[in-house]
């Protein structure tokens, strides 16, 4: 390899894509004629493009493509037609419940907490079976509920006083 | 742009698929080649030109016009490319027996052994290509297969001249490396003595 070949060097790819300018070419041709080196990374960028190129080439005439572009064309139809069920599904929100895995945790304590503030709501509720309340009157002294015991035909009116001490009138 | 395809790119944005087939035969090749430049594998490069002309159908109302669209389209074509080699790996693990990874043009003229060394000198080619960086890999594509200036690459990878040239560079000296034996090792050895045993014969 020559000295001159250093300055060559940047530009020999350069040369080779055809990205020079005609001063530039000039320069390379001429140190190419005295330097076999120079010219042999040439070739091996030559043998380089034809690797790359020449499969691609030959794979691409074989091919045939209208097959293809209807496949293309089915594919966008099919898509289409799931579009309406894709922005419902998006809109439910249901698949995002069951990808995103955290939303699991979230659910169950909800519903955990909904249960717990159903007891608390409904707790003064009779326990009796076959009871329904009338009606439950607060008040300052004391507090009343009236209820029906449907089988027995009886209506219940329960006075609350102190917790221990509850009495009951029919 | 010419206007015609302006009017085709137009119209596509509003959901004319007839447009899109006029956009996919002027194309269809070009994206082909680059696809299959990428993976080297007929089947998946088919998967791939299906997949861009869908990408595209969905996408090209975000086409501005800013660019060249050609190059919109290559690059849209590059990223699901490398994608798609990056997925399947099969750059690093493919088999010489696989169906459809180079089909010699007219194998009548070509003995058995001739299809197996280009076979063989084919799968050295991929799994070279398989081990450049992906943005070598895609400026040695543009300019070998394609060949679009520097400018050209610039505008469809989204960087500048230098880089492309740098891309261009080292993607050349790595594959000069990994196949020394077929062309010579950084360009010197068997090239430059078989350059003048060709100039002693001449």
């Amino acid at each position: 390899m020559k000295d001159s070949c250093s300055s060559v060097s940047p530009l020999l790819e350069k040369y080779f894509d055809k990205e020079v300018t005609d001063k530039e070419r000039l320069f390379v041709e001429g140190h190419l004629q005295d330097c076999p080196a120079c010219r042999g990374n040439l070739t091996s960028m030559e043998k380089m493009r034809t690797l790359i190129k020449v499969p691609v080439e030959e794979a691409s005439q074989k091919e045939d493509f209208p097959w293809l572009w209807q496949k293309i064309e089915r594919e966008i139809r099919f898509q289409e037609k799931r579009t309406w069920w894709q922005s419902l599904r998006s809109w439910l929100d249901v698949s995002p419940l069951f990808r995103k895995k955290v939303w699991v945790p979230a659910v169950a304590t909800l519903v955990v907490l909904l249960f717990i503030t159903g007891q608390i709501i409904f707790k003064r509720a009779p326990s009796y079976p076959g009871a329904s309340v009338v009606e439950y009157v607060e008040s300052e002294t004391n507090n009343v509920m009236i209820y029906d015991l449907e089988k027995a035909k009886v209506t219940v009116i329960w006075v609350f006083e102190e917790p221990e001490k509850e009495s009951m009138g029919t | 742009m010419n206007p015609e395809e302006t009017d085709l790119i137009s119209r596509c944005q509003q959901g004319d698929q007839e447009a899109l087939k006029g956009i996919f035969e002027k194309y269809q090749k070009k994206v082909y080649r680059i696809a299959y430049g990428v993976v080297r594998q007929r089947e998946e490069a088919l998967d791939i030109v299906q997949e861009v002309f869908i990408k595209l159908f969905r996408s090209i109302k975000n086409f501005k016009g800013r660019s060249q669209f050609y190059t919109y389209l290559y690059r849209m074509t590059m990223n699901t490319a490398i994608d798609h080699a990056r997925k399947t790996g099969k750059q690093s693990m493919s088999s010489l027996d696989q169906e459809g990874s180079f089909q010699p043009s007219d194998e009548a003229e070509k003995g058995p052994e001739r299809i197996l060394l280009h076979k063989e000198l084919e799968e050295r080619v991929k799994r070279a290509m398989g081990q450049l960086p992906a943005e070598q890999r895609a400026a040695l594509v543009y300019r070998e297969v394609e060949g679009l200036s520097y400018q050209e690459m610039a505008e469809a990878m989204g960087c500048s001249i230098g880089t492309v040239m740098s891309r261009l560079h080292y993607g050349r000296k790595r594959m000069q490396e990994l196949l020394k034996d077929y062309v010579g090792l950084h360009g010197q050895s068997r090239s430059s003595s078989n350059f003048r045993k060709g100039e002693k014969e001449g």
